[in-house]
């Protein structure tokens, strides 16, 4: 029986990667995509201007500092960035940065982070109380000490996250270089922003431009650096972010959920072309059949996602000029992980297929879940700000695997729920799809 | 007598109409198909040939009755009925981008081939089918005719005891056919095989066949060796002739059947030919069918008979009592409409 599985798995195996067509889909375009996107993006965070369409990212802003006097007059430099940040009144449509994002102050810095974990916000900056003291100086205190701004992050929108601390880095630097005040910055950020409605993220990055020449070296060389700060993750540790990786899993498991859909609509198609019905004539049980079936789609989807895996870090690797694991090290947990998410893929795939009347049928509503899964999981953009989107894209298989591949690439370990996730939609879905198919095939 | 080999008993399966509305598309088929021999299920389209096969290969679950393959209940012992099994399916079930040798090892892998014996088989039946000098080449590439042949193959690749063949010669090239028809007597003569064969043509089924089962609205309504079917319309010629537009009385008709001796019936039919572009009446057709032993020692009188009412006949044809007949004679159908 194992035999006759293998020997059905194989056969699609055979006629799948044998297809020019079909490797350019499954192989070729994904990895285009994540190169694009990823050297891009890569290029907005080394401080390159591009305009990724990105908009409304909720965030959540707590300003614990509690200013100093200065000069006879309260100053809180904190509350400078809260006012730049989030909207009195109705939003701005001319100003970018509340164009960006969906930014909310709130009162500690704990129901910010609980905000991020629970998925309403991307990310929460969490202005220090000795903020403003630290960067000042007052007859009390003569000598500046460096301080740390917090951005607590969402791992699950990476992008999203990245900019926020792009934003963050850029009013920091302002203020700690010291030679723009933060009066003229919020002036010169307007000016631009309506000069240039495609501003974008450029205006984060701001590579260049009028009146407006953020110094970055502040952000990056430690020793430069008064203001820190500290992307977190949920867990707590630094964040080390990789566009490669987090566009190539989006796109890698984007992908895979098509390659997935497509394994599985193949029973329908191949009971249409009858050649299902002449191997159900063969002495082999339905199950043993169906089984087959999807075992070719799962290893579809493993090859699939490893040999992406395998072209980013090639690419990743030229870019640095040197061999880079840009998916971590922990090889076991990444092999893990992608048997996981093939699972839960096929699982997915084998239920629509189980239920759908016709091959074409397959073929739409595959397609639109596996398009519905990508979007609510932020494979194209971030769909932070819709509401309940949150939520949602913690149904897709896309969700649990990027963000475990993401957590891995940063050698972070943490992805047992992932993991779990993954393995149960699988089973569940699997289980369930060839049980309702192979009571259609009774008829 | 031979062994039965395939027992079918009360065979039945119904369908669900799109508007809701249920019909039997076979309704209580029983026959018997004995070892050795070609069985012949002949029966226009719809009739319900592709859902018997289907239900006694075990691809449908019968409504009602069962099979018995080699003794083993295609119902309830699925696996073992298989076992002895090949099946040639209507539609030509072959995957487009592997080439005619993948096809027939991935399907013989199915039937539980393997190593050398796989080899051999394929090689053998890659000769057997013609297609040894292409057996590299995708079947996408294929001729429709080379395409059926490969299709057969597939069939007979395991050597089963039993092969079912519904309607391969649908839709090819005389020359295939005949090749077809050939490899069907092959597989009987030479590899002793048992064949249940289905086909709307009657020619070839009353070439080929031992006994034929006749079926008609999924039932079957008449069953036995080609000459046992054809006692049934008795020994009479059918004699055709084509009277164009001019009508014909019912006087001559019964004059035929009292004058002309061996003449039992005589009918006229008038047809209406419409114009093919424009569906406007063309042109009237008059047939007169009469049905005589030994027709054409008739046909002088006949014609003698016409011509005294001012008949003028056109043309004529004496079809000898054939299955065509037997249809004709059972159901008031032709076989092709
Ligand atoms: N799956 C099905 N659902 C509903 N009707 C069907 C189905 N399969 C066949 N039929 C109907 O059953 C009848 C017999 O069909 P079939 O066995 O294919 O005839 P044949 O092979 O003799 O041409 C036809 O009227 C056909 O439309
Ligand atoms: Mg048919």
């Amino acid at each position: 029986m194992l035999r006759k599985i293998w020997v059905i798995a194989y056969k699609d195996l055979y006629i799948t990667f044998t297809d020019r067509n079909l490797i350019l889909i499954m192989i070729v375009t994904p990895l285009a995509l994540a190169s694009i996107i990823g050297l891009a993006f890569g290029g907005f965070i080394g401080g390159g201007g591009s305009d990724v369409p990105v908009q409304n990212i909720p965030v959540a802003v707590v300003n614990l500092d509690q200013g100093v006097e200065f000069g006879g007059s309260p100053l809180n430099q904190g509350q400078t960035f809260v006012d730049l940040l989030v909207p009195q009144g109705d939003p701005d449509p001319e100003n970018v940065l509340h164009q960006l994002t969906n930014a909310v102050e709130l009162g500690t810095a704990e129901t910010a982070r609980a905000g991020v974990n629970a998925g309403d916000y991307s990310a929460a900056i969490i202005i220090p109380a000795e903020f403003t003291a630290s960067i000042t100086t007052t007859q009390a205190q003569t000598a500046l000490t460096p301080v740390q701004i917090e951005v607590y992050a969402s791992p699950a929108a990476p992008v999203s996250a990245n900019i926020i601390r792009s934003i963050v880095e850029s009013f920091s630097n302002q203020i700690a270089m010291g030679s723009i005040t933060v009066a003229s910055t919020i002036g010169a950020l307007t000016e631009r922003a309506t000069a240039n409605p495609l501003f974008g993220l450029q205006f984060a990055a701001a590579a260049g431009g009028d009146g407006f020449n953020p110094d970055f070296s502040a952000a990056f060389s430690p020793d430069a650096a008064l203001i820190r700060i500290e992307q977190q993750r949920v867990t707590g540790e630094t964040a080390a972010f990789n566009p490669l990786v987090s566009f190539g899993s989006a796109q890698a498991v984007f992908f895979m959920m098509f390659t997935a859909m497509a394994g599985a609509n193949n029973v329908m198609e191949e009971r249409r072309a009858w050649t299902l019905q002449r191997q159900l004539v063969t002495p082999t049980p339905r199950m043993v059949l169906l089984l087959g079936k999807m075992v070719g789609t799962f290893i579809s989807c493993v090859a699939q996602v490893i040999i992406l895996i395998l072209a980013l870090t090639l690419v990743g690797s030229l870019i640095a000029g040197e061999l880079q694991f840009i998916w971590g090290t922990n090889l076991f947990l990444l092999a893990l992980v992608i048997l996981c998410v093939s699972l839960a893929a096929s699982g997915v795939a084998a239920l629509v297929a189980g239920l759908v009347r016709t091959p074409e049928q397959g073929n739409t509503i595959g397609s639109i879940i596996s398009i519905l899964f990508g979007l609510f999981s932020g494979a194209f953009f971030s769909v932070e700000a819709v509401p309940g989107a949150n939520v949602i894209s913690r149904l897709t298989v896309n969700y649990w695997g990027v963000e475990a591949f993401n957590k891995l690439s940063q050698d972070q370990t943490d992805i047992g729920l992932n993991l779990v996730v993954l393995l149960i939609l699988g089973v569940v879905f699997f289980s369930a799809g060839l049980f309702i198919f192979n009571r259609r095939l009774s008829v | 007598m031979q062994e039965t080999l395939v027992q079918v008993r009360g065979l039945s399966k119904q369908f669900k109409r799109d508007n809701g509305e249920t019909f039997f598309a076979v309704k209580d088929v029983t026959l018997e198909i004995r070892r050795g021999e070609i069985f012949s299920l002949l029966g226009p389209n719809g009739a319900g040939k592709t859902t018997t096969i289907s239900m006694i290969s075990g691809l449908l679950t019968p409504t009602q009755g069962d099979a018995l393959i080699g003794g083993n209940s295609i119902t309830k012992n699925p696996l073992a009925a298989k076992k002895m099994l090949g099946v040639v399916p209507q539609d030509i079930a072959l995957y487009p981008t592997l080439s005619a040798r993948q096809n027939l090892e991935f399907f013989g892998k199915m039937h539980g081939l393997g190593g050398k014996t796989l080899n051999q088989a394929v090689d053998e039946v890659l000769d057997l089918i013609d297609l040894g000098d292409r057996e590299k080449d995708k079947v996408d590439n294929f001729s429709g005719g080379m395409k059926r042949r490969v299709n057969i193959g597939i069939g007979m690749l395991h050597k089963p005891q039993l092969i079912y063949m519904d309607e391969p010669t649908v839709g090819i090239d005389p020359q295939n056919r005949r090749r077809i028809l050939d490899t069907v007597l092959r597989l009987r003569d030479e590899l002793k095989m048992t064949v249940l064969y289905t086909s709307h043509l009657m020619e070839e089924v009353q070439e080929i066949s031992d006994r034929v089962g006749i079926i008609d609205h999924g039932q079957m309504i008449a069953l036995g060796t080609v000459g046992e079917l054809i006692q049934k319309v008795g020994e009479e010629d059918r004699l055709i002739l084509k009277v164009g537009e001019q009508p014909v009385a019912e006087p001559l008709l019964r004059r035929i059947e009292s004058e002309v001796a061996t003449a039992t019936r005589a009918q006229y039919e008038r047809r209406e030919i419409a114009n093919g572009d424009s569906g406007a009446l063309a042109a009237a057709e008059g047939i007169l069918t009469v049905y005589a032993t030994r027709g054409r020692r008739a046909l002088p009188d006949i014609i003698r008979l016409a011509n005294e009412t001012g008949v003028d006949i056109l043309s004529v044809e004496v079809r000898e009592p054939d299955l065509e007949a037997v249809f004709l004679h059972l159901t008031g159908r032709a076989l092709r409409d």
